[in-house]
């Protein structure tokens, strides 16, 4: 009867076209632009970075040439390696210091709600503005924090934070920890108030110790949130170009380059697009594997709460 | 095994207060029920009872010795929570195992417990499992798994039954109650449903705004109900509760309701004259088979057949009563009501609505 009917209306004309159709609607715009300006980039990209291309000029093929200087001659590549992978290593201090702030700020601690707007407040400033505030900061004559320091006698000169070769790199975590730490935070508390109360009270009637519960029970339900910070923390240190491009540009000399001012500056600076291809696919393949191993180690949804209410 | 006293127990929140002093004595092995509608302060008590919560005033005593300052943990007391509060990360097992690893008890001993409080609440096969993983009755079992393993001096139950089904609910409270002849701990058990306190107490605490209405066992407080308000509160369909006037009518005092003249026991005092209002059982009026016989006759208005009886509401001087009879007598809507009522059943309140013994 059913298969009767429906061999009578044309394809065009059965509901399930048609909500195909009205889906595609929906889809189609965003998906164009992604289309455009991310997999068609990406692709091109790919491409690119097999060959020997400048504005001006034919493109030829370079098989690996590109590869192999990447890997054997590009001295700035590892330095900006070892500086991403750096700040990368700096998220898991930064996520533990949140995960403090955010055990703080969720105790009964009076005016708590002021101080997670305060901590909060760093995340949605500009990286640029945070770039400057934390330039001034650390400036070597008019910077707070080096007449903090003289004023307490912990220094007798100044110390050039952003121009010195062993203080850039640390400066500039610092303040990349210091604008990330309110998202963490707001996360990290997110989760801590989906673990239902009753558990630390059913523990604490039980006689678990409070050391214990905090091991056994909050940070086991906190794991899918701290993985998404972990997850966020990673792209965020790959990707921090502004902060740095403001506050130090990659100095002094390749201080504290990354592999995102890296590429900048190989492609637009010395308009070799075809070798900043190159590089692009090597952080591209890098941040993949990174993103793959943590979100592996989150047991496959990192962000996802689990409560475990079923 | 132990007492528990609360002495003039008292729980404001700022200028509210939610317990208004309240004073009861538990004895050893005792199953204690707190009844009262949402609000009446029975959680806060047994919170209290619990160290989760601060006391503005007054004693708590378990074993005679005042608890008011201990924390939780030194109280030696399980609690069982409506929610199950089970560790969602951690299996059967380790959740039931989980504190007393801090409380020092040695492994074999955990392993012993363990495996004697699953064949009590026959959860064997649940052990390595994960509470997403089990049915809201499995849940509860192994909240109370998790209590029992403890072997405390004292047992305290939040609303255990009242996240799970109906049919489920009537199933637990069996098992409960089947529990309860194999595992004898002192237990204070705080539920709002009346049938859960009627069936499992040894002894009822009703509690109403923050005070105790009454305690006694479920006889006594269903058949003998201190207040107006512990009248309508047990028993379903609630006590018919009607104003009324006490007279008497040459040696032998007589309830005249809406009109209907009920004659009260032989043996009645004067003193019953106080009585402003008169509660009846939907199940203690009784059928008159003629309307000669009849004390109250009125016309039938909602009837719900429901098999072994009849439930029939009607209204008497314009108060809505409802009758328990037995099937076939009163069919539908509009079929005449004839009843009686035994002297012996009536129920006599004052002003303030507190019992006129007759």
């Amino acid at each position: 009867m059913n298969t009767r009917t429906r061999s009578f209306t044309p394809w065009y004309q059965r509901k399930r076209t048609r909500d195909i159709a009205l889906v595609a609607c929906f889809l189609l715009p965003s998906l164009a632009i992604f289309f455009l300006y991310r997999i068609l980039p990406l692709l091109w990209n790919l491409v690119l970075s097999f060959e020997y291309w400048s504005p001006l000029k034919p493109a030829k093929f370079a098989g690996l040439d590109q590869y192999r200087e990447i890997f054997l001659e590009d001295d700035v590549f590892w330095q900006s390696l070892t500086n991403s992978l750096a700040f990368v290593a700096a998220a898991p201090f930064a996520i533990a210091l949140a995960l403090g702030i955010a055990l703080l700020v969720n105790s009964d601690l009076k005016g708590a709600s002021v101080y997670r707007a305060i901590v909060f407040i760093s995340y949605p400033l500009m990286s640029v503005a945070v770039g400057i505030i934390w330039k001034w900061l650390y400036d070597e004559r008019g910077g707070i924090i080096n007449y903090a320091l003289r004023s307490a006698g912990l220094v007798t000169k100044p110390i050039p934070f952003l121009q010195s070769f062993d203080y850039a790199l640390p400066s500039v975590i610092v303040a990349e920890v210091w604008q990330v730490i309110g998202f963490y935070m707001i996360i990290l508390l997110t989760g801590l108030q989906s673990v239902p109360p009753h558990l630390y009270e059913a523990a604490s009637v039980d006689g678990v110790p409070r050391w214990a519960q905090f091991w056994r029970i909050t940070l086991p339900l906190l794991r899918s949130s701290l993985f998404l910070c972990a997850v966020i923390g990673i792209l965020n240190s790959f990707t921090s170009f502004d902060l740095i491009y403001v506050m130090t540009g990659g100095g002094p000399g390749h201080a504290t380059e990354l592999l995102v001012t890296h590429i900048y500056k190989t492609g637009f600076g010395q308009t070799r697009f075809d070798y900043a291809a190159a590089l692009t696919v090597v952080q591209f393949i890098l941040l993949l594997a990174l993103t793959w191993l943590a979100n592996r180690a989150a047991g496959g949804n990192a962000g996802a709460h689990d409560t475990g209410r079923a | 095994m132990a007492t528990l006293e609360l002495r003039r127990l008292e729980k404001s929140y700022g200028s509210t207060a939610v317990v208004r002093g309240v004073d009861l004595s538990v004895a050893d092995n005792e199953f204690v029920v707190l009844v009262g509608p949402s609000g009446c302060g029975k959680s806060t008590i047994l919170r209290m009872i619990a160290g989760l919560e601060e006391i503005s005033s007054g004693e708590i005593r378990i074993d005679d010795l005042v608890v008011n300052e201990r924390a939780p943990k030194d109280r030696d007391i399980a609690m069982v929570f409506q929610d199950y509060a089970l560790y969602p990360h951690m299996t059967v097992a380790d959740n039931m195992a989980f504190s007393l690893t801090y409380r020092g008890v040695a492994r074999p001993e955990i392993a012993r417990r363990l495996a004697e409080a699953a064949k009590v609440l026959d959860i064997d096969q649940l052990l390595h499992r994960y509470p997403r993983q089990l049915s809201g009755g499995q849940r509860q079992r192994v909240a109370m798994g998790r209590a029992i393993v403890r072997d405390p001096k004292l047992f305290l139950f939040d609303e255990p039954l009242s996240n799970l089904d109906a049919k489920l609910r009537v199933a637990m409270r069996t098992e409960i109650k089947r529990l309860r002849e194999r595992v004898r701990t002192t237990t204070i058990y705080v539920t709002h449903d009346q049938v859960e306190a009627m069936t499992l107490a040894d002894r009822i605490v009703i509690l109403n705004g923050g005070l105790i209405e009454q305690i006694g066992t479920p006889e006594d407080v269903y058949e003998r109900p201190a207040t107006a308000f512990v009248a309508s509160f047990i028993g379903a369909p609630p006590m018919n509760l009607l104003p009324c006037r006490v007279t008497a009518n040459g040696g032998a005092a007589v309830v005249s309701v809406a009109g209907n003249q009920v004659p009260l026991p032989a043996s009645s005092s004067l003193d019953l004259q106080r009585a402003t209002s008169v509660g009846i059982r939907p199940e203690h009026f009784s059928w008159a088979a003629e309307s000669a016989l009849a004390q109250i006759e009125s016309r039938a208005g909602v009837v719900e057949l429901l098999g072994s009886d009849t439930l029939v509401a009607f209204t008497l001087g314009g108060h809505d009563v409802q009758a328990r009879l037995p099937p076939r007598h009163v069919r539908k809507s509009g079929d005449i009501v004839r009843l009686t009522i035994a002297p012996e059943n009536i129920h006599l309140f004052d002003a303030e609505s507190r019992r006129i013994d007759i």
